[in-house]
């Protein structure tokens, strides 16, 4: 049978604010996948998409010394605006302990809808136009320029690239209009050249 | 029939086909007319299934530049083609919506083909050459969509291969084991990984393309030499000059396509398409994603696949591939009516499966 990998992640950022115990928050998984209809796994906040228990790169067996002293902290940060930066957490995921405080974080674990209502509503970690708060709601990765509802990303990336697109239709408009008159010069020069041969 | 009237019609039936002696200036393009009718759309479809191959190609080139073919490299050089390299992310998004309007344009250009009834003697070979170039297009879309190396990537080609070595299962005898030996040779070693990356990079890179410079070249060539086909079995409205007539419409057509390619590539990533855990890197030791399933282009085959024996589908395209290949002379005696009714049934067929087969695989399984 396969482990949902979603909720060993959340285990283990309940494990962090519990100096090692796990505890397993599947709300928020719940909550995300059934409010989005998509798949998410713990690289959602986690640098490993297997959360943080093993050996590989971003999980806790990989740490060195120094890594492990950052945990430590990050492990301590109950409170928000700690400015830690767990190296088993992206960007998204210390940018919840940073705002909320593990404190806020695991009370929330019952409403988990209130995780979007916490966390600031301006912040967008990838620069995609669309926020981290809204990329939570959709399941989409708040931290992939490339993932987001297609739709946003149309509207957003259109608005960004109009410039360039007005420019490139304007390029592709008089390139047409030039060709269109060197085909038709190669036309007419080649029945002036017929007609030539022809009376000739 | 003895060997000298065999090679004797053999010579006459690629003479009919092949007509060297217009080869010329005069009858391939200033001669060449085009009929004006309500089904005239269909002629730019070819063309427009060549614009995108050449967009396949120039984007290709920048992307060989930084891509790395080695399971190790090969998805952090798509992130890094992506994130860093100055508009990577537009050159690899074009790429990608290129290959799909490219199958998109070869699809509609089949079912046109045949609804006009093109593959009409002396047309035979440039149908069948067509066929071929289908066949080419799918094999660039299966090999390229493993290059990545991401969940969705790698898990697909898992299954893709999977199916082909099940097929050993429905053969007699020493058959039985021919699927097996052909799934071992593209996948190169025991499981998916860098002996199938080399051999799909190659495939897709090298292989493929000269294939497809080949059997194109010979299919363009035909169809200057032979011109349009009539297409209706009415008289058509008028004709017009292929040069530069039907060729500025063709270029017009092309810079509306470049237009709306260039705009989906700035604007609406691929990837976006899908849920984000599909593309991380491949994990041999991870758990499968759920979500898993090939590129939309093969949704016609894989749910019906999902939901049938093996044996039905291995039939079904069996004969499929064989109906496509002989449709000159299987179809020879048919009216462009019976036609165009069976172009229109197998398109109805390829969007309902492409839009909606997930929701029938899902009302049938649960």
């Amino acid at each position: 049978m396969r482990t949902n990998p979603f909720i060993t992640g959340f285990t283990a950022l309940a494990a962090l604010a519990f100096g090692g115990t796990a505890h397993a928050y599947p709300e928020f998984q719940k909550y995300v996948s059934q409010k989005s209809g998509r798949t998410v796994n713990c690289a959602m906040c986690h640098m490993h998409s297997d959360g943080p228990e093993g050996a590989a790169p971003g999980q806790i067996g990989h740490l060195t010394m120094g890594e492990q002293a950052e945990l430590g902290r990050a492990r301590a940060a109950f409170e928000p605006h700690a400015n830690v930066k767990s190296p088993i957490l992206n960007a998204f995921g210390n940018h919840i302990i940073n705002s909320l405080g593990k404190k806020q974080f695991l009370e929330m674990r019952v409403t988990p809808s209130e995780l979007a209502n916490k966390l600031p509503k301006d912040s967008d970690l990838d620069v995609d136009g669309i926020t981290d708060v809204d990329e939570y709601l959709t399941g989409t990765h708040p931290l992939i320029k490339s993932d987001g509802r297609p739709w946003l990303l149309f509207k957003v990336n259109l608005a960004a690239n109009l410039g360039q697109i007005v420019l490139m239709l304007a390029a592709t408009v008089l390139g047409l209009w030039g060709l269109h008159h060197l085909l038709h010069g190669f036309d007419v020069a080649t029945r002036l050249q017929d007609n030539d041969e022809e009376s000739g | 029939m003895n060997l000298k009237e065999t090679l004797h019609n053999t010579e006459k039936f690629l003479a009919e086909r092949m007509p060297v002696e217009k080869m010329n200036y005069a009858s391939m393009v200033q001669k060449k007319e085009v009929p004006v009718h309500g089904l005239a759309w269909g002629y730019y479809m070819g063309g427009l299934a060549m614009f995108f191959f050449m967009v396949q190609i120039a984007t290709g080139l920048m992307l060989l530049f930084y891509y790395q073919p080695t399971v190790s490299d090969a998805h952090a050089s798509v992130e890094f083609i992506t994130d860093q390299i100055p508009a990577g992310a537009l050159v690899r998004n074009v790429h990608a919506w290129a290959s799909s309007l490219m199958i998109g344009s070869v699809l509609i250009h089949l079912l046109t083909a045949f609804a006009m009834k093109a593959f009409e003697k002396p047309r035979e070979l440039t149908w069948v050459t067509g066929v071929l170039l289908l066949g080419i297009t799918f094999g660039f879309g299966f090999t390229g969509y493993l290059l990545p190396w991401h969940q969705i990537a790698v898990n697909a080609t898992k299954i893709g291969l999977q199916t082909i070595e099940e097929i050993g299962g429905y053969l007699p005898g020493q058959m039985a084991e021919w699927p097996r030996l052909a799934k071992e040779i593209i996948q190169g070693e025991a499981s998916v990984g860098q002996a199938t990356l080399s051999r799909f990079f190659s495939l897709h890179v090298i292989i493929l393309p000269l294939a497809i410079f080949g059997v194109l070249g010979f299919h363009l060539v035909s169809v200057q030499l032979h011109g349009m086909s009539k297409g209706i079995d009415a008289k058509p409205r008028r004709l017009e000059k292929f040069f530069p007539t039907f060729l500025l419409k063709d270029l017009r057509v092309w810079g509306i396509a470049f237009m709306v390619l260039f705009i989906l590539g700035a604007c609406l990533p691929f990837e976006s398409l899908f849920a984000y855990p599909l593309f991380e890197p491949f994990d041999p030791k991870g758990s499968t994603p759920d979500g898993i399933k090939p590129e939309w282009y093969f949704f016609w085959v894989y749910y019906p696949l999902e939901l049938l024996p093996l044996w039905v589908i291995l039939v079904g395209s069996t004969l499929l591939a064989g109906v496509l290949l002989a449709t000159p002379w299987i179809f020879k005696n048919t009216n462009r009516q019976s036609l165009r009714l069976i172009a229109i049934a197998a398109g109805i067929y390829l969007i309902i499966m492409t839009l909606f087969g997930e929701n029938i695989y899902h009302l049938f399984k649960g």
